[in-house]
C-alpha cells in the first residue's frame, strides 16, 4: 500500500508500515497533524507532532506532565492564539484544510471543534442560557427551535433528566459533575464535528468521572472526540485509539489495546507499566 | 523536655493573649468611629430634625433652618461625578484587564499611572479643574464640581474593575472563546456578569470616597447659600457647607455643621459598609 505509506509523512521504515497499517484499519481520518512545531515564547514545546485522528472515534493523548499533550489539544482549536507569544508552524488538517493557515476563519473552525476543560466553568447564566449561549451568537432561532435545541444538547450530555424543572436556575448551583456535563452540553449544542476534552474528570469523584466516561462512549458515534488525560486507566477504559507524548514529541500513537498490551517503543512501556512518570 | 500538659498550657495561654491582644486592637480601632458618631450626633443633635432635611441653609445669626439645599448639591454632584467616572472607569479597567495583553509595558505603564491618580490629592484635582474648565467659561459650577469628582471616582473604578476581571478564572474566557464567540462579547455577556459584584463594589467606594470631600469642591462648585437648581451655576454641598459654618461665629450654624457632619459620616459608612457586606456575601453565593 504505497499510497498509505505516502500520506504517513517521513517516519522510519517499521514505523510507516506499522501506521499505515493502523490508518487502514481505522478508517477516515478527521484531523490530520503534519510535521507541528509549538513554541512558547520562545520555548520548543511541541517537536515535528504527526498523528492521524481517526473520525467518530474517541482518541486518548496521555503522556507525563508537560509532555506536551494539552498544548497539542490547545492547537486542534486554536485556543493558543489567545495569548501572546505563542506559535505553531507545520500543518494541522480539519477535514483536509489546514486550520493553521490565518485565512482558515476562528468562527468556522470553533463551531467545528468544540472544547471542554479541566475544570467546570459554566457561565454565571441559567442552565438554559448556558447551553443556549453559543446558539444565539451563531444562529437565529426562533424561541421554539432554540429550546429544541438546548433539550437535544442537554439530553446528549446526559442532564436533562437532572435540570428539566429548573432550566432557568443558576448553572453554577449544579454539583461538579453535573457541572461539567453542562459544559459537554454547551460544547455539543452547536453540533460540532470534533469534541476536545481536557482532562475533562481530574476535578471529579470516581462516580461523576464515570458518568463523563459513560457519556463520551454514547457520543463517539456522533463526534470525533480527543481526549487529553494523566489517567492512563481511564484512557485504556474509553479510548480506541491511544497517543503517547514524552518532552513534546509523539513517541506512539497506536489502537488503546495494541499500545497498553504491545507497546511497540520501550519508552511507552515504561510509562504505561509505571516503571516512570 | 517539657511535659505535655506544660506545652499545652503554653499553648492555651499564648492563645489567650493573642486572642486579647487582637480584640483589644479591633476595639480600639472601631471605638474612634463610635466616637466621632457620637460626638457629631451630640452636638448636632439640636438641628437634627425634619427640618434639616427640608429647609434650606440659615442666614448668618438666624435661627433653624436645614441643609436640604446643600444636601441636594451635594446629591447631585456625587451623581454627576459616579456617572462621569464610572462608566469611563470600567472601559478603561477593561481594557488593561482584557485588551492589553499583548502591550505590557503600555498596560503597567497606565497602571502606575492609575495608581498615582488614585492617591493624588483632591485639592489638586480641584485646582486641576479650576484651571482647565472654571477658568475657562469663567464661573463656578456644579458640573464643574461634578467633574472634579468623577477624577476622583475614575482610578478607584479602574483599579476595582481591572482586578476583579482578572480574577475571573482564564477558563472561563477560554469556554466562551472556544464557542466562536467575539472577545468583545465574552466581556460583555459573559466576564461581567461574573464580574458585576466587584465593579458594582468599585463604584460604591468611588461613591462613598467623593461623597465626604470637600477639597475639589471648593476651586469647583464653590458653595450656594439659596435654592438652586442650576447645574451650571454655584452648586452647595454638605461637605463645604460644614467647613463653612464651623468656621462661622453662630452656635446655629454650629449644630449645623455637626449635624451635617453626623449625615456625612453615617452616608459614607453605610455605603462602604454596604458595598463590602454585598461583595462578601456574593463570593460566598459563589463559593457555595
Amino acid at each position: 500500500m504505497p499510497n498509505e505509506a505516502s500520506l504517513a509523512g517521513p517516519r522510519e521504515g517499521a514505523d510507516v508500515a506499522a501506521s499505515a497499517a493502523v490508518a487502514a484499519a481505522r478508517g477516515r481520518t478527521k484531523i490530520a497533524v503534519k510535521g507541528l512545531d509549538f513554541y512558547y515564547r520562545g520555548y520548543h514545546a511541541l517537536k515535528n507532532v504527526n498523528l492521524e485522528v481517526p473520525e467518530r472515534q474517541i482518541t486518548a493523548i496521555i503522556g507525563p506532565s508537560g509532555c506536551g499533550k494539552s498544548t497539542l489539544l490547545r492547537i486542534f482549536n486554536r485556543i493558543y492564539s489567545v495569548y501572546a507569544g505563542l506559535e505553531a508552524t507545520g500543518e494541522v488538517l480539519l477535514d483536509g484544510e489546514n486550520i493553521l493557515d490565518p485565512q482558515y476563519s476562528l468562527n468556522r473552525l470553533r463551531t467545528r471543534v468544540g472544547m471542554v476543560f479541566q475544570k467546570a466553568v459554566p457561565f454565571p447564566l441559567s442552565i438554559f442560557e448556558n447551553v443556549a449561549f453559543g446558539l444565539r451568537h451563531h444562529i437565529k432561532l426562533s424561541r421554539g427551535q432554540l429550546e429544541d435545541r438546548v433539550e437535544k444538547a442537554l439530553r446528549e450530555a446526559a442532564l436533562w433528566d437532572e435540570v428539566k424543572d429548573k432550566l432557568h436556575t443558576s448553572g453554577l448551583g449544579l454539583s461538579g459533575g453535573q457541572q461539567q456535563r453542562l459544559c459537554i452540553a454547551r460544547a455539543v449544542a452547536l453540533r460540532p464535528q470534533v469534541l476536545l476534552l481536557d482532562e475533562p474528570t481530574s476535578a471529579l469523584d470516581p462516580i461523576a468521572t464515570g458518568r463523563i466516561e459513560q457519556l463520551l462512549s454514547d457520543l463517539q458515534g456522533e463526534y470525533t472526540i480527543v481526549i487529553v488525560t494523566h489517567n492512563m486507566q481511564q484512557a485504556a477504559r474509553v479510548s480506541t485509539y491511544t497517543a503517547y507524548m514524552y518532552l513534546g514529541e509523539m513517541v506512539e500513537f497506536g489502537a488503546t489495546a495494541e499500545l497498553f498490551t504491545r507497546p511497540q517503543r520501550r519508552q511507552t512501556e515504561d510509562y504505561i507499566t509505571g516503571r516512570f512518570g | 523536655m517539657q511535659s505535655a500538659r506544660g506545652l499545652i498550657f503554653r499553648r492555651r495561654a499564648s492563645n489567650l493573649v493573642s486572642k486579647i491582644l487582637g480584640t483589644a486592637a479591633t476595639l480600639f480601632g472601631l471605638s474612634w468611629l463610635v466616637w466621632i458618631l457620637i460626638v457629631t450626633l451630640l452636638n448636632g443633635a439640636q438641628a437634627l430634625s425634619l427640618h434639616f432635611f427640608t429647609d434650606a441653609t440659615p442666614p448668618p445669626g438666624a435661627e433653624g433652618g436645614g441643609l436640604a439645599n446643600a444636601l441636594v448639591g451635594s446629591a447631585l454632584m456625587s451623581a454627576l461625578g459616579v456617572l462621569i467616572g464610572a462608566p469611563l472607569g470600567i472601559a478603561a479597567g477593561t481594557y488593561l484587564a482584557e485588551f492589553a495583553e499583548r502591550r505590557p509595558v503600555w498596560r503597567e505603564t497606565i497602571r502606575f499611572v492609575n495608581d498615582i491618580l488614585l492617591s493624588a490629592p483632591s485639592i489638586v484635582l480641584g485646582l486641576f479643574v479650576y484651571t482647565i474648565y472654571v477658568r475657562q467659561v469663567g464661573h463656578f459650577s456644579g458640573l464643574a464640581g461634578g467633574i472634579a469628582l468623577a477624577l476622583i471616582v475614575l482610578p478607584v473604578v479602574v483599579r476595582t474593575t481591572d482586578e476583579t476581571l482578572r480574577l475571573v478564572p482564564n477558563m472561563m474566557r477560554e469556554a466562551a472563546l472556544s464557542l466562536g464567540i467575539p472577545r468583545w462579547k465574552v466581556t460583555v455577556q459573559v466576564l461581567y456578569r461574573a464580574a458585576l459584584p466587584g465593579i458594582l463594589t468599585g463604584v460604591l467606594l468611588g461613591l462613598a470616597r467623593i461623597t465626604g470631600e470637600t477639597a475639589p469642591l471648593l476651586f469647583t462648585a464653590l458653595n450656594n447659600q439659596f435654592w438652586s437648581r442650576d447645574i451650571n451655576g454655584p452648586t452647595a454641598s454638605v461637605p463645604v457647607v460644614i467647613f463653612q459654618f464651623a468656621m462661622s461665629p453662630y452656635d446655629n450654624w454650629h449644630s449645623l455643621a455637626w449635624a451635617g457632619a453626623f449625615v456625612v459620616t453615617m452616608v459614607v459608612l453605610v455605603l462602604s459598609v454596604g458595598a463590602r457586606a454585598y461583595l462578601l456575601k456574593n463570593r460566598m453565593d459563589s463559593n457555595a
